[in-house]
């Protein structure tokens, strides 16, 4: 029986139990099909290591239920990013990641053979030279070190630390604390911060959806196929059939929602020849592929029909391309007006008249209507109609609306 | 390719060098207490005797101190990707809150040999609100540095504000957290009014309604725990949520709530029960979060939430054609 660790090799199966866990809260052991009852123990037992403080019990007829239970307003940093420093190594990876670079700072210009002879001698410790020279060459790629030719020999020298650039410039390090929560690959902001052992006392974020962490490791090479202007190939496994596929296609954009916490791979279908979104929870694998001749102008074209989408869908199930929009409000004009600064910021660009006293309308122009209803349902108690041009957004507004009307006031 | 996952970035890693830097000479007691405060739960079952034992051979033990057999200097470089990264954010235009436009060349000019991580234009927000903060107006500059100073040295200030009535209010704040809203795409000073009636009520000013700030050169020797104070915020009762995993309301909703503090159980085959814990001035966001959701999910309480919603419901009913016949 091999020995349980809390650390893991590869991210990928920790990565949809954490998902799970945290956005769903409450699946027992019996609820995660597809999984041994050893894996769940042992990738419950980690997630509680990894995230304790913020994990929480409660029993059912069912069994035990553990959940993660997180604020995300009230963190300084975001607790998923554990994971991503929960990944194995060796006791070479470590013995030779400190000594090699204590070596380098105190004498800096070794070669491999130099450094092994000077860990021998100062720590009595023994390492081959080829080992040592493997770690170094990887520390070059990776950049925390740097190669020098001279002659056939190569010399190491360290990379730039972090306190070098921060004392030069001090003000890096409040920023570092506000990109860390709230940007993009944060998790490379936290490192930052664990590299220069300060803590975030600064910032907090809001409407901050900490899950997309876990997207991170297909974000990167999306993000670089899209740099390099080349198409990639996706293994996707559908977030509600649970269905397989691949796809194929050029990264194009990551479409983000701030309010209902997905995220979208904006793709083009070369062969279908249209844009597609994909949602990033539901990519399982990348590969880069060739390069797009056409990219610049897929993406010229991606932009100038962004904003006709009012979400991620280019397509439109009837008869028509896009569809022409108007909404009527019922809105108070002297003591309302956060309801039409709501219009004006939320609207992205339509047309807001006032027709009558108290009477406003709004008008846009979309692919799909559909999109909108989730948005015209926080109006709920202002919509005096919603017209389009296939009729369909006022019949689904008003059947959602009966159904719960009668939910409310007639069970 | 750099990993993003790699044991370079590893809590183990970072824990080490943060103890070999702070200190050349530590008791057993002292590691622990660092490693239970820096890792995982169970690190410590693993890293304490490799640590404390000649596993490793980072420390040395004499007279049950252990002393580091690392130089004090030691630091690791950066790595290609976070050099990718901070080139990154520089392009982002909040940078400006930070640093002047010549010590972000001076920065870029220092990596010229890295590309960014990620470009501003790569991410595509749809949702996003309009009415976005302007980071690149020199007083809300001034006013979002002096703000961060104070909350550096505990700092009361004197805050000029408008309303959003347009009033102008004075008072004196002790900032203590600046809250960045990704939907927003705005700062909000979360801060302590001085002379309160409740002392310890946390106070929200949008910094672009912030119209002077001066500092008043009276400090405390500590911030109180902000985080504790907005937590104690939180309505005492949950919204209770019944959802019916019809058209993906499930995941959608979870998905959707997972920056809430909540509690999920499965009631039956499709209906799930949802417990949100929400802060009073978030009520209304709530609300309508989840009058988005139309019939896929039921507020079976509290009370007074139940009574904003229906509320709205009862608003609705009298522009609709089936209920103005009857």
């Amino acid at each position: 029986m091999s020995k349980f660790s809390e650390l893991i090799k590869s991210f990928s199966k920790s990565r949809e139990y954490v998902r799970d866990f945290f956005v769903y809260g409450f699946k027992t052991r019996e609820e995660f099909h597809g999984w041994s009852s050893r894996t769940y123990d042992n990738e419950r037992r980690r997630l509680e290591s990894w995230l304790s403080g913020y994990v929480r019990q409660d029993y059912t007829e069912k069994g035990k239920n553990i959940h993660l239970s997180i604020d995300s307003s009230l963190q300084d940093v975001n607790p998923l990013y554990r994971v991503w420093k929960a990944k194995s190594f060796t006791d070479n990876d470590i013995m030779l990641h400190f000594y090699v670079l204590d070596v380098l700072l105190e004498s800096p210009g070794q070669t491999a053979d130099q450094i092994a002879d000077i860990i021998l001698s100062k720590h009595n410790i023994l390492f081959d030279a080829q080992m040592v020279r493997r770690k170094c060459n990887q520390y070059a790629a990776e950049g925390i070190l740097e190669k020098e030719k001279h002659g056939r020999k190569t010399h190491y020298r360290p990379g730039l630390p972090l306190r070098k650039l921060l004392s030069a410039y001090p003000a890096l390090e409040h920023a570092i604390k506000l990109f860390q929560l709230s940007s993009p690959l944060g998790i490379l902001g936290s490192s930052l911060m664990d590299n220069g052992s300060f803590s975030n006392n600064l910032f907090l974020t809001k409407h901050n959806f900490f899950v997309h962490t876990l997207e991170d490791e297909m974000l990167f090479p999306i993000l670089q196929a899209m740099h390099e202007k080349k198409a990639v190939s996706l293994h996707i496994k559908s977030a509600k059939s649970g269905k397989p596929s691949e796809l194929e296609g050029a990264p194009l954009k990551i479409f983000t929602s701030t309010r209902t916490g997905r995220r979208y791979l904006c793709l083009y279908l070369t062969q279908a020849k249209r844009f597609a979104n994909v949602r990033m929870d539901a990519i399982k694998a990348v590969k880069p592929k060739d390069s797009c001749p056409d990219y610049e102008t897929i993406l010229k074209k991606l932009e100038r029909n962004k904003h006709m989408a009012w979400g991620v869908s280019f397509q439109n199930n009837g008869r028509f391309r896009c569809e022409q929009v108007k909404l009527t409000f019922q809105i108070q004009s002297a003591c309302e007006t956060h309801i039409l600064q709501r219009l004006r910021r939320e609207g992205k660009g339509g047309a807001i008249r006032q027709i009558a006293p108290d009477t406003y309308t709004y008008e846009t122009t979309v692919f799909d209507t559909n999109e909108m209803l989730p948005w015209l349902r926080t109006f709920t108690g202002r919509i005096l109609s919603a017209e389009s041009d296939s009729g369909h957004l006022e019949q689904r507004f008003q059947k959602d609306f009966l159904t719960m009307y009668r939910m409310y006031f007639q069970e | 390719m750099a990993e993003l996952f790699s044991e370079v970035y590893n809590c183990y890693f970072q824990v080490i060098q943060s103890l070999v830097k702070q200190k050349s000479s530590l008791s057993k007691q002292e590691l622990s207490h660092c490693i239970q405060n820096t890792c995982f739960e169970e690190s410590i079952l693993y890293l304490l005797p490799r640590l404390t034992e000649k596993k490793w051979g980072f420390y040395e033990e004499k007279d049950g101190i252990l002393h580091s057999r690392l130089s004090e200097n030691f630091c690791v470089p950066l790595t290609n990707l976070q050099k990718s990264y901070l080139k990154a954010i520089l392009m982002d235009e909040k940078i400006g809150l930070f640093l002047e436009e010549e010590e972000i060349r001076a920065i870029n000019a220092a990596f010229s040999d890295i590309r960014p991580l990620f470009l501003p234009g790569d991410f595509y927000y749809y949702d996003r609100f309009s009415d976005k903060d302007d980071y690149m107006e020199p007083e809300y500059r001034k006013h979002f540095r002096t703000i961060l100073a104070a909350i550096q040295n505990k700092e009361y200030l004197d805050i000029a504000y408008e309303s959003r009535t347009n009033h102008r209010l004075r008072h004196n704040y002790l900032p203590c957290r600046l809250e960045y809203s990704i939907k927003n795409d705005c700062f909000r000073l979360l801060a302590l009014r001085s002379h309160a009636k409740q002392p310890n009520t946390v106070v929200t000013l949008n910094l672009r309604r912030i119209k002077e700030t001066a500092p008043t050169g009276v400090t405390l020797p500590q911030l109180p725990d902000i985080n504790r104070l907005l937590s104690s915020s939180c309505c005492q009762e949950p919204v209770r949520l019944l959802i019916k995993d019809r058209r993906n309301a499930l995941e959608r909703a979870m998905l959707q709530f997972a920056n809430y503090r909540k509690n999920t159980r499965k009631l039956d085959a499709d209906t799930y029960e949802c417990l949100i814990y929400y802060k009073k001035d978030t009520e209304t966001e709530l609300l309508i979060e989840i009058l988005s959701f139309g019939p896929m999910i039921r507020v079976t309480g509290n009370e007074a939430f139940l009574t904003l919603l229906k509320e709205r419901l009862a608003k609705q009913a009298a522009f609709t054609p089936k209920f103005r016949k009857t």
